[in-house]
């Protein structure tokens, strides 16, 4: 009997199913969230990597900020959660994760006895920090987010951004960009400031290693190295790192199996 | 009618009451015929607005967008002063014969001032609790300042107090507050019957009936509930502290991710019933008394820290798994204590959520946080 994980996220839809056996026999990722047909797709694709049909699944698990209005999961379980058990299935050392999603950023201290959540914290209110943050930024540099890790490598100066707020952030970048700023370095000084913001709400849990990091901004590593500046400490990348939810997810869904 | 209906029918009735809290205080005037004084929280002396046989009703500010406030308050004003203050500009507290404002932290002193200059045709009566509340002196100053609220509720009622008077209401008030201690005790009992929405409104109906009346009620749904068995609720136990459980979509939450209210430390709930007026001498200096015997409460000074103690056995006596620390934005009195229990709980390892709230916040993050915990404990 196979098991579906779907994380329905603001900015992306990602899908897993699960052998019975906890190998992973489809995944996908779209880059639409929720309200669009992102989760359809995604489910699509899952299934046709998986070789399987939507009756082959025995139990589905939703999570993600689009969970309460999706029909057709078993039930839904919050992204914190799933997370963590997605994470602690490949990287049973993480002490603390990381989430940087399309609108939220996400802390969470696991408890190594147990090897569950003993606590978290997520940002208020603002997206400073968040995936959107840096796809603004991108849109004013001209560049595609998948893009921005390989261009600030070229960065010989951190030009700081000292505004918090987006919109302040990129009037700020345009008038460094105006006055001649190289784009890498603007660039580093973007990376800075969202690794800042992160690093400020990380510490309002207390860092301890080894820190992961999952969702799609782990993959930048222009970010990754600015935050472990800030954070002064590794950090690692979760495998596969914009599933973690959707595989948190599908495994938690097999263990409901379990118990029925 | 069975019990379970009567039961349902006393909670719709209080809904009613706290769902509309300005149409319940209309219908109270016309019904008692008395006119009604507005209260500010914390601790006032509404004893004596009673005893000069008027109607004491809650001012704790609502949901609307406070942007006429704005002239007034600065943007860190804590949102309860600033939606108070609002409300009274756009004629909500029209035709109250006077409004008591305790000046208990610096929002409340400055929307004392606000009022003042902002609605001069409403009779402002403050009262300034001392902070040495436990001293000879700190009693025998509150009993002058309590002494100055009734000669003024005195004239604007054109009648004499007495102490007779005064007795009379600090029994009522006292009766009342057992009435809800009691309530409040039996509550978790019958979670399918007392959510957290409907177990809050109980306790906020208590600001807009006669006392008396809500009293009798109060103890008849607790008489009631008992009479039923004990229901083994299928959600996990928690405890709320704060200044108040809004917006109520919070609570509703609440229900949706399956937790359930052990017991509360909140300045609207039960902070405003744990402590009587004492029994005997002159009445005014009993309930001076009173405020010498408040623990526990972010409003009064608290040399030797009692709080945590009290939060943390309130959380382990009640059965709960953990705190919801319903954090009011700017509120500089709840924020002060949190580090404080904070680190006795994590010492303690009890969990503790902390949400920022205020009238108008985002339900989607909250949600997203109440359910990791309900998940988490
Ligand atoms: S105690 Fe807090 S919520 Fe109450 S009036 Fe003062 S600042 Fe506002």
């Amino acid at each position: 009997m196979y098991t579906l994980g779907i994380d329905i996220g603001s900015a992306s839809s990602k899908a897993v199913i699960l052998r019975d056996d906890g190998e992973v026999a489809g995944q996908a990722v779209i880059p639409v969230g929720t309200g669009t047909t992102g989760p359809e797709r995604a489910l699509r694709e899952a299934f046709a990597q998986a070789g399987i049909a939507p009756e082959d699944v025995g139990r589905t698990i939703v999570t993600g900020y689009g969970r309460v209005t999706w029909q057709g999961a078993d039930r839904q379980v919050s992204e914190i959660t799933c997370h963590a058990r997605g994470v602690l299935h490949r990287m049973p050392e993480a002490r603390t994760i990381i989430d940087i999603g399309g609108q939220d950023v996400k802390a969470i201290e696991v408890d190594p006895d147990r090897g569950f959540v003993r606590n978290f914290v997520m940002n208020d209110k603002c997206a400073a920090g968040t995936g959107r943050f840096l796809e603004v930024m991108a849109r004013v540099l001209g560049l595609e987010v998948e893009g921005l890790a390989e261009v600030s490598e070229t960065s010989a100066r951190t030009v700081s951004i000292s505004s918090i707020c987006t919109v302040f952030a990129e009037s700020e970048v345009i008038s460094h960009l105006s006055r001649g700023e190289a784009v890498p370095d603007v660039l580093a000084g973007i990376h800075q400031s969202v690794a800042k913001r992160v690093a400020g709400l990380v510490s309002r849990l207390g860092v301890r290693p080894p820190v992961v990091l999952t969702g799609g901004v782990a993959k930048n590593r222009g970010v990754v190295r600015a935050l472990e500046k800030e954070l002064k400490t590794e950090i690692r990348i979760a495998h596969s790192c914009q599933l973690t939810g959707a595989l948190g997810a599908a495994l938690l869904a097999r263990e409901d199996l379990s118990k029925i | 009618m069975s019990g379970e209906k009567r039961i349902r029918a006393i909670l719709a009735g209080l809904a009613v009451v706290a769902a509309r809290p300005g149409e319940a205080a209309q219908r109270l005037t016309r019904e008692k015929g008395k006119p009604l004084v507005g209260v500010l929280p914390y601790y006032a002396p509404e004893e004596i607005a009673h005893a000069a046989g008027m109607l004491p009703v809650g001012v704790w500010g609502g949901t609307a967008d406070a942007s006429m406030a704005g002239h007034y308050f600065p943007p860190f004003a804590c949102p309860l002063v600033k939606s108070a203050l609002d409300l009274a500009l756009r004629g909500v507290y029209d035709g109250l014969a006077a409004m008591i404002v305790p000046a208990l932290c610096e929002s409340l002193t400055f929307f004392g001032q606000n009022f003042r200059a902002a609605r001069p045709d409403i009779p402002f009566v403050p009262v300034v609790h001392p902070q040495n509340r436990r001293t000879p002196e700190g009693v025998a100053y509150l009993r002058a300042e309590y002494e100055k609220v009734r000669d003024r509720l005195a004239e604007i009622a054109g009648r004499e107090v007495t102490a007779a008077d005064l007795d009379r209401a600090i029994g009522i008030f006292n009766d009342h507050r057992r009435a809800m201690r009691a309530f409040l005790e039996e509550a978790p009992r019958h979670p399918s019957l007392v959510s957290p929405r409907v177990r809050h409104a109980v306790a906020k109906s208590a600001y807009y009936m006669d006392k008396a009346d809500h009293a009798a009620l109060v103890g008849e749904l607790t008489g009631l509930l008992k009479s039923l068995p004990e229901e083994s609720g299928a959600g996990k136990r928690v405890v709320v502290t704060g200044i108040m459980a809004e917006p109520e979509g919070l609570l509703d939450l609440f229900e949706e991710v399956g937790l359930e209210i052990a017991a509360d430390d909140l300045a609207q709930e039960s902070r405003a019933f744990r402590t009587d007026v004492p029994d005997g001498g002159d009445p005014l200096e009993r309930l001076a008394r009173r405020w010498s015997l408040v623990e526990g409460c972010s409003l009064a000074f608290d040399p030797g820290k009692e709080r945590n103690r009290i939060l943390l056995d309130l959380v382990r006596n009640s059965g709960a798994r953990g705190l919801v620390v319903l954090m009011m934005q700017f509120c500089d009195p709840e924020e002060m204590d949190y580090p404080l229990y904070r680190k006795e709980f994590d010492a303690a390892g009890v969990p503790v959520l902390h949400l920022e709230v205020e009238p108008r916040m985002s339900l989607e993050q909250a949600r997203t946080r109440l359910q990791s915990f309900a998940e988490m404990i």
